[in-house]
């Protein structure tokens, strides 16, 4: 009831409000390629957007790959320490590191496609 | 201007991410936002920068707004907010580089206007603050009501009366205008 009684009160304008309500009014303005303009930028942000994860991981991925060699290489240089018998024990209990890394490879390329599937 | 098809708009960009209901939504709206801008700036290039400013933020949190009052009075509180942003970041800017030794320019892009080219609106605006200007210009020119005005500028619908009251008296006050208020 209040806010009727408001929304009554606004409505009763008097001289001066209706002249000030000519002097603000302006003529609508065209388009002229304004939305056309606004909607290609939201576009630009929207592809950004979509490749900023796969575009961080394949970088992420490059610049991991030398320090992962060479942890690779230092495993291997430790396993000479191990005892022959313990690393023929382990390998039959887990798959080849090759596998792994491919499988790895493969999961990743799946959740990309996927993703842009989805987009 | 239905608030209806504004929502159904609304509900497809943030369900779909539907850009060309987007595109709908800017095309119904753009020069309202630009109008409003255009008054507040005094500025037609800064004012349709900024309008194209404002859709991108719109685009980026449309999913906060709620349905609840016009949508055009969302997205004139968009506009306004990334007003006052421009504003304070050119406000810094100058700071920067007057502490840098440098000459600040001057705010409407170095450039000043003989008198007579102003328009009386734009005298009329001259004489207000620029929040009493925002809130004259959803008023007057935007049609909002003095809640969808307080919606916008995060103001009470007291403060937002008194802010009009206000900027009436000085309108009328510095142009001799003749007060026709008869209760």
């Amino acid at each position: 009831m209040t806010s009727k009684i408001i929304i009554m009160a606004e409505r009763i304008k008097d001289a001066e409000d209706r002249l000030l309500e000519s002097m603000f009014a302006s003529p609508p303005l065209a388009d002229d390629g304004f939305s056309v303009r606004v909607v290609r930028k939201v576009n630009r942000r929207l592809w950004l957007r979509r490749l900023t994860l796969p575009a961080a991981a394949v970088i992420g991925g490059a610049i991991a790959i030398k320090p992962l060699s060479g942890l690779v290489a230092l495993l291997s240089s430790l396993s000479s320490l191990v005892p022959l018998d313990a690393i023929n024990m382990a390998s039959n209990s887990i798959p080849q590191f090759q596998t792994i890394v491919l499988g790895a490879i493969l999961l990743a390329v799946c959740l990309v496609g996927t993703r842009f599937l989805e987009d | 201007m239905s608030s209806s098809a504004d929502n159904e708009l609304v509900a497809r960009v943030v369900s779909a991410q539907d850009t060309a209901a987007f595109g709908e939504l800017v095309r119904r709206h753009q020069s309202h936002v630009r109008n409003f801008l255009r008054k507040l700036s005094g500025d037609y290039t800064l004012a349709d920068d900024l309008a194209q400013d404002c859709f991108i933020h719109a685009w980026e949190k449309l999913q906060t707004y709620s349905g609840r009052g016009s949508f055009i009075g969302w997205l004139l509180k968009v506009a306004y907010t990334t007003f006052l942003q421009s504003k304070r970041s050119a406000k810094r800017y100058a700071e920067i580089m007057t502490s840098a030794g440098h000459v600040a320019d001057q705010e409407s892009g170095g450039q000043t206007r003989p008198d007579d080219e102003f328009t009386d609106l734009e005298k009329f605006l001259a004489v207000l603050t620029e929040e009493e200007r925002a809130i004259m210009v959803m008023s007057y020119a935007c049609g909002l009501s003095h809640r969808e005005i307080g919606d916008a500028t995060d103001l009470p619908v007291g403060t937002v009366k008194s802010v009009i009251f206000r900027g009436k008296e000085k309108i009328r006050n510095s142009f001799d205008i003749k007060d026709h208020n008869h209760g």
